[in-house]
């Protein structure tokens, strides 16, 4: 098992563990800056523990659905191995590989600022950290009972009830340890084929006599991977309830309720739509392409920016409705910020991909959550401080 | 085998001492020097690792840790990124998976429109679809195409939009015996219209087509043939003792 779980590690980690270290220094300087900065805010441990395992379910169904992945499990199916090694050395790779990269890092952010008691650090640490490891086991089983959908909703829907009704009472952990032996228990019968996502194999045939669009292109690209789309549906959630924090921040001070000065904040925080942001990062021989076709500072670049701009513009008109609705004061001056904005965002991440295409990562998660994504909305972050002033 | 001498004009590309690195250290091409002339077709043959693919990178545009004492095309200092440079060449690379969204007919509108041949021959297209025996895939997005047919969109749009000088990388995996066939005419009367550059480890394919083949060995041409000489069982001989001292 170890010499599999190493072949595992070695795909997601590099091959000397060299992700894992920055992964880590990382996560420690971001924890003693935020802690240092003594900033500090009170965060209720049910979220705590909602969004570490809402996150870590995330990012480790996403890392066992990539692509990349298929390919290599499809080169390790060839030999011969033992079912439950595989199936074991798998999803322990996958977890260590979620909760070391990337749910330690939000972690290490909400317990830097979190305004609780000395002792009850620990103990809330340790709590969070089972649920995020409760997370990856449920999610693998999730990923391997395809037709068994339902039973595994209900399952995550009773470990999210028990998250939000029962974190204070003692028979908390214990729920979240029984789901985590019933996962093992299932984990240890199940197919280490069903890990092995293949091809759909439909032949997909279009009609419209050869007119090319890369707007088209890229609407296709957005509709075959239903995760990219979840997470532009996921923004515009996010933009409905982005006012009611506003609202907030709008009671503690007055002074800025029927202002501008909170939208571009808003505009900022929705532009980070990481798929439609890593187009030619995540598809090498697309850049390959683009790189060396002639004309495509133009051809493909334009189409893009503005595919991107619409993506931005389609969640700020979103906000803006949500905000009109709940503080009011939106004007045409809000919904040319907010196209301002947008095409801002769209220029940036376009240029960063053209100039700084994130190149050396082992498998499409490290992408997604790559430092590279925040630079565009920081940048607007700052636009906005100079709207505000 | 069609052999097209005659038509061969004055210089299209001439390279001089190209040296090619991925990690500073190895080599990969080392003072490589070759002429391709106008009109003509050839051949590089090598073990893997030769440099073969490295070679077409760098022509391509892709790699910029190189260095070269004189590259000059159409008798003008030329940099493998300038607009002009690209403007006349095509590369079918041995694998490729871009524009998985677009269909065939898209993707060759796409190309035409970047190499501004907008007035793409339908008749040559036709032709050329119909002897890759590629009539049912033109709609189908590029995704869902076998490797061998995706191999084959990347061949037609190569011959279709007719750029001076062809890069082909490995153009013959991947291909079924017929459609084989149908490129190795394709690639001999290339030189109708420009110089076909290709890489192969398939013997065949070279002494089929070629004017002229570079053997390559670490980087460096070991032996050229030309002409007559271009024969199957002295390339042979010269790989069988490649690397051997």
């Amino acid at each position: 098992m170890r010499r599999m779980f190493k072949i595992f590690t070695k795909k997601l980690f590099g091959v000397r563990y060299e992700g894992l270290k920055k992964a880590l220094v990382i996560d420690l300087i971001v924890f003693w800056g935020l802690h240092t900065a003594g900033y500090r805010v009170a965060v209720s441990p049910s979220i705590v523990y909602l969004m570490a395992s809402t996150f870590s379910a995330g990012v480790v169904w996403r890392a066992l659905a990539s692509e990349d992945n298929a390919a290599d499990l499809r080169n390790l199916f060839m030999l011969p191995f033992a079912e439950r090694t595989f199936v074991f050395s798998y999803v322990s790779a996958m977890g260590a590989y979620t909760l070391l990269t990337k749910t330690a890092g939000l972690l290490a952010v909400v317990f830097a600022v979190s305004a609780w008691s000395g002792g009850a650090d620990g103990f809330r640490l340790v709590c969070a950290v089972i649920c995020a490891v409760n997370a990856v086991l449920v999610t693998a089983c999730a990923f391997t009972a395809r037709k068994r959908r339902g039973i595994c909703m209900l399952w995550g829907g009773t470990v999210i009830a028990a998250v939000f009704w029962l974190w204070d009472r003692a028979v908390f952990v214990p729920i979240i340890l029984a789901s985590i032996l019933l996962a093992v228990l299932i984990l240890s019968r199940t197919n280490a084929y069903a890990f092995y996502r293949r091809e759909s194999g439909k032949v997909r045939h279009t009609g419209n006599g050869g007119r090319v669009s890369i707007g088209r292109y890229l609407l296709r690209y957005l509709a075959s991977h239903k995760n990219y789309m979840m997470n532009t549906v996921v923004l515009w959630g996010v933009a409905c309830v982005l006012p009611v924090f506003f609202r907030q921040i709008y009671a503690q001070d007055p002074a800025q309720a029927g202002g501008l000065s909170v939208l571009p904040v808003g505009f900022a925080i929705l532009s980070v739509n990481t798929p439609v942001g890593i187009l030619l990062s995540c598809d090498p021989a697309l850049e390959r392409a683009v790189r060396f076709l002639p004309g495509q500072g133009k051809a493909f670049c334009v189409p893009y920016t503005l595919f991107i701009f619409l993506c931005n513009m389609s969640a700020d008109l979103i906000f803006l409705g949500s905000f009109g609705l709940q503080l009011g004061g939106v004007t045409a001056l809000s919904v040319l910020l907010a196209a301002a904005f947008s095409l801002f965002g769209a220029v940036g991440s376009v240029l960063m991909e053209w100039f700084f295409p994130i190149r050396g990562w082992k498998i499409e998660n490290d992408l997604w959550h790559h430092p590279r994504k925040y630079v565009v909305p920081a940048a607007m972050l700052l636009l906005a401080g100079v709207c505000t002033v | 085998m069609i052999r097209g001498r005659e038509q061969m004009g004055s210089s299209l590309l001439h390279i001089q001492d190209l040296s090619a690195w991925y990690d500073g250290e190895r080599k990969v091409l080392s003072d490589l020097s070759m002429e391709l002339r106008e009109h003509e077709v050839v051949g590089l043959i090598g073990l893997n690792g030769a440099g073969k693919t490295t070679f077409i990178k760098v022509l391509s545009g892709l790699l910029d840790s190189f260095s070269t004492e004189r590259a000059v095309f159409h008798g003008r200092s030329v940099g493998f990124r300038d607009s002009a440079f690209k403007m006349d060449r095509y590369t079918v690379f041995a694998e490729d998976a871009s524009f998985q969204y677009f269909t065939f007919r898209e993707y060759l509108a796409y190309a035409a429109a970047a190499y501004r041949r907008k007035d793409l021959d339908r008749g040559v297209v036709d032709a050329l679809v119909r002897g890759f025996h590629f009539e049912d895939h033109t709609d189908v997005l590029l995704k869902d195409l076998s490797t061998g047919n995706r191999k084959k969109v990347f061949l037609i749009t190569a011959f279709a939009v007719r750029p001076g000088l062809l890069l082909l990388d490995e153009p013959v995996n991947g291909l079924d015996f017929q459609s084989t066939e149908f490129l190795y005419q394709q690639i001999a009367g290339y030189r109708a219209y420009g110089t076909v550059l290709f890489s192969s480890h398939i013997l065949e394919s070279i002494t089929m087509t070629c004017d002229r083949v570079h053997v390559l060995e670490e980087g460096s041409i070991r032996q050229t043939f030309e002409g007559d000489q271009i024969n199957a069982a002295k390339i042979r001989e010269v790989l069988r003792y490649e690397k051997d001292v």
